[in-house]
């Protein structure tokens, strides 16, 4: 088995004022393979936002071992993970998190600047126009909607081309439809041979995954295949004209 | 290639928030333009200084006669430096010249009916190397002049000006006071002399027909012209003909001298003593504020830090280390320190010119001045950009993007 993400026995506990501690996560184990669409399921506080960001280098956990590609992180140094997140994966928000003043282009090229690469303005364009903006580059956040505000964050989180793509529930603050076309990129990215990890309350937006993840109370309750993933494309074109209204 | 895009990104964030970059700006450009405009000031300062001293001379010492207190050149009435000092200045090991000279101000001269007042002075041959000026036109005074007691005379520009315009005054006869001169020559200009006064308002004539025919001082000499050799030996041979004045004048050692020495290192002094308080009170206000712009920056940059935590968290996710948020936040206090450094002086060279204009102070404007400026910039933008600096590169991602 080719495991792009192996966790093993991952604990996070926080603790306010050395007395009181959370435990967000209690010996999580997750073994994702390299290409697989995941989705990860569960309540507010059930502990997704914390899996999300061991996963994605950004945390690091209070125990247990965390192998990314094969490499064990845990005694990586802040500026390597750094170098990792850089290269290896790519985050998506629910808030989209973009620069304000600042438009998509520059937005888009925020990964490269942490790169060696030269030629950054060329491909935050290649990405912008993967996401299908590629008449929006010089369009500020604030000039965008949120649907293609979210396609923005994608284009940054594709455009080192890195192997993981982490969503934190990246349709929370979008309708349905802007959502469906959200997830519709996501699907493209996990043909092409990304290995996609999304986190949501939607049910519906789960399906459109292989495999679903459950977690309650910062332990993993289920993890199912999807015998027929939803195909988001498909459902965008019999999508009922009169609710295609821009937000 | 990635610290140049950091900074030319620095340099564009100045202008997304226009008001903020200003006012973190003021007192910088404050601080600059007080410190640009000292600057130019001494300098100018300095460069009349350094024409003063070579118009005095940097290797002349000036013995006067009669004690006291520095004032103006000495006039035949009180003089009292006799040959036997004049032999022994000139005997002293490292003096090159010595030219004694008569000098009596405000004599009245007259010339038909033009009248005029200047200063005589009564001057061996030697005069004119000692003072490194001789004649632009005609004949200085020469050794048989001095010898037969000729009533000859070199007038200065200024003196030719008023009596004679634009007409050649050489073979002409003016009257110094009572007494017919000839005029032989036309004396070199040369401005400002070692008081400051117009070195050009005077008349040159022969040492012994001053001492006997003009002045009546046939026995005391007024003052002395000492050229050394080495400028380096100033200070020596000023005390070395100090302690040969008072024992020729035989003073006691607890009598005061009854001459004076000036040399162009008192001069120097003279000059800057008055200067210094002023330029170390401005230097101070100088400083001030750019200590105080520094602040403000840092304060600025503090709270910035606090508006900006979802940024640096996004930055974090994307991959920037701590170094380059670190390395982000200096770089932005550098572009508001050395645009501010930048306007300061521009503001600085304004203010320069004002004060040219409305007061005629002398000042240079240096390249030197604008590398100052842009130092104290960056030292100013490093310093007090290090502090929020590290707040925001210690800012935990996941914390910073809640
Ligand atoms: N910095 C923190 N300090 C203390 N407790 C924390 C901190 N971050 C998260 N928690 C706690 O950890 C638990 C898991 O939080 P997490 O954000 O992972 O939940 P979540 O599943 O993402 O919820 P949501 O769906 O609302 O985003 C919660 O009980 C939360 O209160
Ligand atoms: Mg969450």
């Amino acid at each position: 088995m080719n495991f792009i993400i192996q966790a093993k026995d991952i604990t996070k506990t926080y603790s306010k004022n050395g007395s009181i501690t959370v435990k967000a996560l209690q010996d999580v184990s997750v073994d994702i393979e390299k290409g697989e669409f995941t989705a990860i399921m569960g309540a507010s506080g059930s502990g997704k936002s914390t899996l999300m960001n061991i996963l994605g280098c950004l945390a690091r956990p209070t125990s247990g071992e965390y192998f990314l590609d094969g490499e064990n992180v845990n005694h990586l140094s802040d500026d390597d993970l750094a170098k990792i997140r850089n290269r290896k994966i790519g985050f998506v928000f629910q808030q989209f998190h973009l620069l304000p003043r600042t438009d998509a282009l520059e937005n888009v090229e925020l990964p490269l600047l942490y790169s060696d690469r030269s030629d950054i303005s060329k491909l935050a364009q290649q990405a912008l126009e993967i996401v299908g903006l590629a008449d929006r580059i010089h369009y500020q956040p604030a000039e965008l909607s949120g649907g293609q505000q979210q396609r923005v964050a994608i284009a940054r989180a594709l455009v080192n081309n890195p192997e993981i793509i982490l969503a934190d529930e990246p349709t929370g603050n979008l309708d349905s439809r802007a959502g469906l076309e959200v997830i519709s990129v996501f699907q493209r990215l996990h043909a092409e041979g990304k290995t996609v990890i999304l986190v949501t309350h939607s049910p519906e937006i789960a399906e459109h995954a292989d495999r679903i993840i459950r977690i309650r109370d910062g332990k993993i309750t289920g993890d199912e295949r999807v015998q027929s993933p939803l195909n988001a494309r498909e459902e965008l074109q019999n999508f009922p004209e009169e609710t295609e209204v821009t937000p | 290639m990635k610290t140049f895009r950091l900074t030319t990104n620095a340099f564009k964030g100045l202008g997304k928030n226009k008001m903020r970059s200003f006012l973190m700006m003021l007192g910088i450009i404050i601080g600059i333009a007080m410190l640009s405009v000292i600057l130019s000031i001494t300098q100018g300062a300095n460069k009349k200084i350094m024409v003063r001293i070579n118009n005095f001379g940097p290797n002349a010492i000036m013995v006067h006669s009669g004690g006291g207190k520095m004032r103006g050149p000495s006039s035949v009435s009180e003089a009292n430096l006799t040959q036997q000092d004049l032999h022994d200045i000139s005997s002293l090991e490292g003096v090159k010249i010595v030219a004694p000279f008569q000098l009596e101000p405000g004599m009245p001269i007259k010339y038909q009916d033009q009248f005029t007042t200047t200063t005589v002075v009564g001057a061996m041959p030697n005069w004119a190397e000692a003072w490194r000026r001789g004649v632009s036109r005609g004949e200085f005074i020469q050794t048989d002049d001095v010898e037969l007691l000729r009533k000859v005379c070199v007038i200065g520009e200024t003196v030719k000006k008023e009596l004679f315009a634009n007409s050649n005054p050489i073979g002409k006869e003016l009257l110094i006071g009572k007494v017919k001169f000839k005029i032989q020559g036309i004396l070199q200009k040369r401005g400002a002399g070692p008081g400051g006064g117009d070195f050009d308002n005077l008349i040159v004539i022969p040492f012994s027909t001053a001492s006997r025919r003009l002045m009546n001082q046939p026995k005391y000499i007024a003052m002395m012209r000492v050229i050394v050799d080495d400028p380096s030996h100033l200070k020596s041979i000023s005390q070395q003909i100090s302690r040969t004045l008072r024992s020729n004048h035989h003073l006691a050692s607890d009598e005061e001298d009854d001459f004076r020495l000036r040399s162009s290192t008192q001069i120097v002094k003279m000059i800057k003593g008055v200067s210094n308080t002023l330029h170390i009170f401005l230097l101070l206000i100088a400083g001030i504020s750019l200590v105080v712009g520094g602040i403000v920056i840092m304060n600025i940059m503090l709270i910035s830090v606090s508006e900006r935590k979802k940024e640096i968290g996004i930055r974090k996710a994307v991959g920037a280390r701590s170094k380059d948020i670190l390395l982000q936040f200096v770089l932005e206090s550098l572009a508001i320190t050395l645009t501010g450094g930048i306007l300061g002086f521009i503001v600085g060279i304004f203010g320069v010119k004002i004060m040219e204009m409305i007061s005629s102070t002398p000042a240079v404007i240096s390249w030197e001045t604008l590398a100052l400026a842009f130092g104290f910039s960056f030292i100013v933008g490093i310093v007090f950009s290090v502090q929020p600096a590290r707040k925001a590169a210690r800012l935990d991602p996941v914390e910073a993007l809640r």
